[in-house]
């Protein structure tokens, strides 16, 4: 190996040896240290920038000067993807991945939904006599199995074939059974048949979140949650991917990461509620195709190309032990089926808890994420299409974007001037998705904005004079000051640009693209939706009127959306307490009908309807083929 | 303001159209995109005399790369720039064929398309659109196209230019293949590749050794009109 440099990456403070002329992102992610890079470290955001703290400052490449800009190039601030190491040094990472107080939703309400408790598995305390007679042909096994009846199989795991002969004889021959299916995943010696547990994860893009239960009683003990720690690896499903594209051994990096996440969740489960691992039997993972794929290790390079088809569609099980879940190794780890394309299990989940198979009326039901997915219909029948808003919703390649973390703008508010609403009251330090949605609805109520998108700065002398002032141009770029350097907590302006309007619009009109495109095939109109369901944990923090006012969402009264919490999780849930829910999943994903939204040819004109704000003269042009 | 686009108003066009004739209102409706009145309006100037080859420059480009360039500078969008593309197209009707009895050489042959694994349209229509109204011939091959169907177009249509879009971070990778298999059917040195689309930049073209990258439609066609000019190895 030749020379090495040393470089230094803080605020975890780890110094590593880099080959020279490797990028600091990789040496990074080789070393295992978390750096964001949202696009995937193609130099097209600036999600990894870093700051050289100490060394000599590598001069800026193009990119650094596109996605950085003058003053922070002159600062030191480099993309990481971009950025060669040539000497020893110490940078500064930023925006560290473990932000402070997430407001990522976990489903901490009380499981109130009817559902059955029959999670199938079941622990029963037996005594099993011992073979006493050397002509009955018979065997430890089958005096348990005589114990317990009722056609339970014989089909032993062999770690606990090599448990038998000691447990039968220990005890008096008191054990407790614990079945799954009527097959045998568990013996233990003694009465432990009031712990039977189960934990269910929702694995989306940017995010998990995960629930440990109490199986008997429905009862959720603990409730877990953290970014998805892939993300460095890029931070929407195409990114994703791209990093995995023919290329085994990044496969195999995504799929470890996912699964040191949910190892380290089942700790932290367990631990927080006191429960052994080993006495959780059942686990549910939901996730879109692309999750679901990379988890269980199949490539999913050809979900990316067109025809966008999954591997496998029908519902997995398999042993824990196979996955390497550190729960009870002869535990069942359940996958819900996947619909079609990147309708995953996650839909699938939304499907059940939003129980929307069951309505005489026809709702839909958006999960708003880095991929969104739209489900419309009612009993008589189901459609359902994948919407990629891609990461902007979540604050990602948005200038002054953040997640909805301690500091970023939330809510804004504008009349003679702007009022900002912080997460944590704190001096802010960004802008988050829904954050970004409710000043851009704002915005055009106040004309800063018109509805083609434009910062209207030619008629900026129309505004009040506090307005007026916000309303610049800085680098060539359109943009609004949403708070000033003296009032933020970092000293700097926090702008929306043009730029970040037009991320905007193409995320939000990715979801609504979807829900016009799947009225049209359901053959409604707005009148006669009933309800609209908001799920995801984003869904949680939009203001709706909002939403409703850039045309992320349909023009329904206000009382028929309704927030219904993170569905996918809950639907996770209700499939892990239930196995007549679990089998309803797999009964309706065969029955949902998949809409290809881009193969369509009316797509165009629905996608340029759906990108506008309303009233926007271009769009209405397009589409009545007028003038 | 710094980067505020204006109509550039073709030098001496007045010595080429009769007396008292005015181009205001076509530039309009091209900028405006209404696809009506530009067709109206250019009938009117054939029905005047007017050479093609200046109602294409004097009267159609002005307001056409008003909105290219305010595209370029983000101050239009997607639907602004289609309404444009549509009424440009409305008018180019019109002249086309005057302009290819006035033996009006085609600017070069440029075969298009969407790579293989990627159904996205919207960007390339701009493009082909675009370079149509540029005067070039293009072969516009739609989407999810496989790397032999450029290469055939390429041979068949003798071209000039080749160029791929691609949207998604996966499908990028298929401009790179597409590009191998030019240069395995020993094609490379024929024809000038520009890719194009949002994942990509002008490094990821330089990788793949593309000959350019264009970063929206407008930048695209200039593109093509500096790379047409370029010597490349004749076709037989």
């Amino acid at each position: 190996m030749g020379r090495t440099l040393a470089v230094t990456f803080e605020p975890v403070g780890r110094t590593i040896p880099v080959t020279p002329g490797q990028t600091f992102l990789r040496a990074a992610q080789d070393a295992g240290i978390d750096v964001m890079a949202t696009c995937g470290g193609r130099g097209r955001c600036h999600s990894c920038r870093i700051k050289i703290v100490k060394g000599s400052v590598p001069p800026p490449t193009i990119m650094d000067t596109v996605q950085l800009g003058h003053d922070e190039v002159r600062e030191g601030f480099r993309l990481s993807c971009q950025t060669a190491v040539s000497s020893d040094c110490a940078v500064m990472v930023m925006p560290p991945i473990a932000e402070g107080g997430h407001q990522i939703l976990s489903c901490s309400h009380v499981f109130r939904e009817t559902t059955s408790l029959d999670s199938g598995v079941e622990k029963r305390l037996i005594k099993a006599g011992l073979p006493t007679e050397e002509h009955h042909q018979t065997s430890d096994v089958e005096e348990i199995l005589a114990a317990l009846g009722n056609g339970v199989s014989g089909d032993v795991p062999l770690d606990l074939l090599r448990k038998v002969p000691a447990l039968l004889r220990d005890d008096g021959g008191a054990l407790t059974v614990t079945t799954f299916n009527k097959r045998i995943i568990d013996l233990e010696s003694g009465d432990t048949t009031t712990h039977r547990y189960g934990m269910a994860f929702d694995i989306g893009t940017t995010s998990i979140v995960g629930f440990l239960l109490d199986l008997a009683t429905g009862e959720q003990l603990a409730a877990v949650g953290s970014l998805n720690p892939q993300a460095v690896y890029g931070g929407d499903l195409m990114s994703r991917i791209a990093f995995a594209q023919f290329n085994a051994e990044a496969l195999k990096k995504l799929q470890t990461r996912v699964l040191a996440a949910i190892n380290g969740f089942v700790k932290e489960a367990c631990d927080k509620a006191k429960v052994a691992p080993a006495h959780v039997y059942k686990v549910v993972i939901v996730g879109n195709t692309c999750m679901h794929h990379i988890f269980l290790g199949i490539d999913p390079t050809h979900v990316g190309l067109a025809p966008y088809a999954p591997s496998v569609r029908s519902p997995i099980v398999v042993t824990a032990r196979e996955l390497l879940v550190r729960v009870n190794p002869n535990a069942a780890v359940c996958f819900l089926p996947i619909v079609a394309g990147f309708v995953g299990a996650d839909t699938m989940a939304v499907v059940l808890a939003t129980r929307i198979y069951d309505s005489p009326h026809v709702r839909v039901a958006v999960d708003i994420g880095t991929n969104g997915e739209v489900v419309m219909g009612s009993r008589r029948k189901l459609v359902a299409c994948s919407a990629p808003a891609g990461p902007a919703l979540e604050g990602a390649q948005i200038k002054h974007g953040m997640r909805g973390a301690l500091g970023a703008i939330e809510k804004v508010e504008i009349a003679d001037d702007v009022v900002c609403g912080v997460i944590g009251g704190v001096p802010p330090i960004g802008i988050c998705g829904s954050g970004l949605i409710d000043a851009v609805a704002k915005m055009l109520d106040a004309k800063i904005v018109g509805p083609s998108g434009l910062l209207r700065i030619e008629e900026r002398d129309v505004l009040a004079p506090a307005l007026r002032d916000r309303l610049v141009e800085r680098d060539g770029e359109r943009q609004f000051v949403l708070a000033w350097a003296a009032a933020s907590g970092h000293g700097q302006d926090i702008t929306i640009s043009q730029q970040d309007i037009r991320q905007l619009q193409l995320a939000k009109g990715a979801i609504y693209s979807g829900i016009l495109m799947l009225k049209k095939v359901m053959g409604v109109q707005d009148g006669q939706i009933k309800e609209l369901m908001l799920a995801g944990g984003f869904g949680n923090y939009i203001n709706i009127e909002s939403a409703v006012r850039i045309h992320l969402l349909p023009d329904l009264p206000v009382e028929r959306i309704r927030y219904v919490g993170n569905a996918a999780a809950l639907g996770a849930q209700m499939a892990l307490l239930s196995e007549t829910e679990r089998s309803r999943a797999i009964a309706l994903a065969r029955s949902i009908e998949h809409v290809s939204l881009a193969a369509r040819p009316d797509f165009q004109d629905i996608f340029i309807e759906a990108i506008c704000f309303p009233g926007d003269e271009a769009a209405d042009m397009l589409l009545s083929g007028g003038a | 303001m710094g980067n505020v686009p204006t109509l550039q108003i073709p030098e001496g066009w007045q010595s080429r159209v009769p007396a008292g004739w005015d181009w205001t209102e076509l530039w309009v409706a091209i900028e405006k995109g209404k696809h009506k009145i530009a067709h109206e309006l250019v009938q009117k100037a054939i029905d005047a005399q007017i050479h093609p080859k200046t109602i294409l420059d004097d009267g159609l480009f002005p307001g056409f790369n008003l909105q290219g360039d305010r595209f370029s500078e983000q101050i239009i969008f997607i639907p602004e720039m289609l309404i444009t593309a549509r009424a440009m197209k409305a008018g180019l009707a019109l002249i086309r064929p005057l302009l290819a009895a006035a033996a009006e050489k085609p600017v070069g042959t440029f075969i298009i398309g969407t790579v293989l694994g990627d159904m996205h349209d919207i960007g390339q229509t701009i493009v082909t659109i675009m370079l149509e109204n540029a005067g070039f011939r293009v072969i516009n091959l739609g989407t999810d196209t496989h790397p032999d169907k450029f290469i055939d177009a390429a041979k068949r249509e003798k071209a000039d230019l080749v160029g791929f879009s691609a949207l998604l971070s996966t499908t990028i990778y298929y401009q790179k293949v597409t590009i191998e298999e030019f240069a395995k059917a020993g094609l490379r040195s024929k024809v000038k590749i520009l890719v194009g689309g949002a994942p990509t930049s002008q490094q990821w073209a330089d990788e793949i050794g593309a000959d350019g990258w264009g970063k929206d439609a407008m930048l695209a066609v200039q593109l093509a009109k500096r790379l047409v000019k370029e010597p490349r190895e004749a076709w037989e």
